[in-house]
């Protein structure tokens, strides 16, 4: 979807921006961090804003850099976000991330989406975080994702033409394959 | 599970940078040296490693249904304000919602 939103955006001022939560790396991934990581994309795509710059002048006399706070990270990214034309923000896998850094997120994000119209917020995960989602944002728009028939038969087409010992594999059992495994899936 | 394991060893080592970063401080001058500076400060992760892997790995067209259906759409192109921003996308686990394009 990142890729998507990327081809349109090309040429116009609208930002694209990612994250992957990660169940291995819970505890690094913070809120303020996953935060910076938003704001990070955002100003490496040109110059860095003068109101970064001077905060980070004023952090770094403090204790030699001390780092954002969150309600000072969610402020610059608030203010960062004003010039833009549109910004995406896509989170994978936010399932993944530990529950007490979730809650956070999604209300820091509520926070910003409150003062900023140009932002849309994608997340994907699976469906037991639904209701965490919508106490934050009771009108999120759901899509279930269910692999097609047709999906599953191009997977698998794919996979086996890159079959590492295609030796192994006879017509027959490329017929097998491809009946019996969308078949299974449809019954889950 | 590889790519998972890459991206944590990712952000161990950006962690290392900051742990030393009033050295990084004291040892690089100039404009880019202030940039880069300010790009760690801000947050140590680079998501942008484990979108490289998804691109990688993405297969075909799987999955590209999803960005015709009207929800999609609707959320991605319809004016500011008259939309809701949140769009979920929900799916077991290994559906692909990773790899969606």
């Amino acid at each position: 979807m990142i890729d998507d939103l990327c081809d349109q955006a090309a040429g116009k001022d609208i930002a694209v921006v990612g994250l992957y939560c990660d169940f291995l790396a819970q505890q690094e991934q913070s809120t303020t961090i996953m935060l910076g990581a938003i704001l990070r994309q955002l100003v490496s795509r040109g110059g860095i804003p003068e109101h970064i710059r001077d905060t980070f002048q004023n952090a770094k006399q403090e204790f030699g850099g001390r780092r954002l706070r969150l309600p000072d990270m969610i402020e610059i990214l608030k203010k960062t976000i004003i010039p833009l034309q549109r910004i995406f923000v896509c989170i994978d896998a936010l399932d993944e991330s530990a529950p007490e850094h979730r809650r956070e997120l999604l209300e820091s994000l509520q926070e910003i989406v409150r003062v900023s119209p140009n932002m849309r917020i994608l997340l994907t995960g699976r469906p037991h975080i639904d209701d965490e989602i919508a106490e934050y944002f009771s009108k999120a728009v759901r899509i279930p994702v269910i692999p097609t028939q047709e999906d599953i038969k191009s997977y698998l087409e794919i996979r086996l033409r890159r079959d590492t010992t295609p030796k192994a594999m006879d017509d027959e059992l490329r017929a097998d394959i491809m009946r019996v495994i969308p078949e299974k899936i449809s019954e889950m | 599970m590889l790519p998972g394991r890459q991206q944590v060893t990712g952000n161990i080592n950006s962690f290392n940078a900051l742990t030393s970063y009033n050295n990084i401080v004291n040892i690089a001058a100039g404009p880019d040296a202030e940039r880069h500076q300010i790009l760690l400060w801000l947050s140590p992760l680079e998501p942008q490693q484990r979108h490289e892997s998804v691109r990688t790995d993405r297969l075909g067209s799987v999955g590209n249904w999803v960005l015709k259906t009207d929800e999609f759409r609707e959320w991605c192109d319809t004016k500011d304000s008259c939309v809701e921003p949140v769009l979920f996308c929900c799916g077991s686990p290994g559906v692909g919602k990773t790899y969606l394009r």
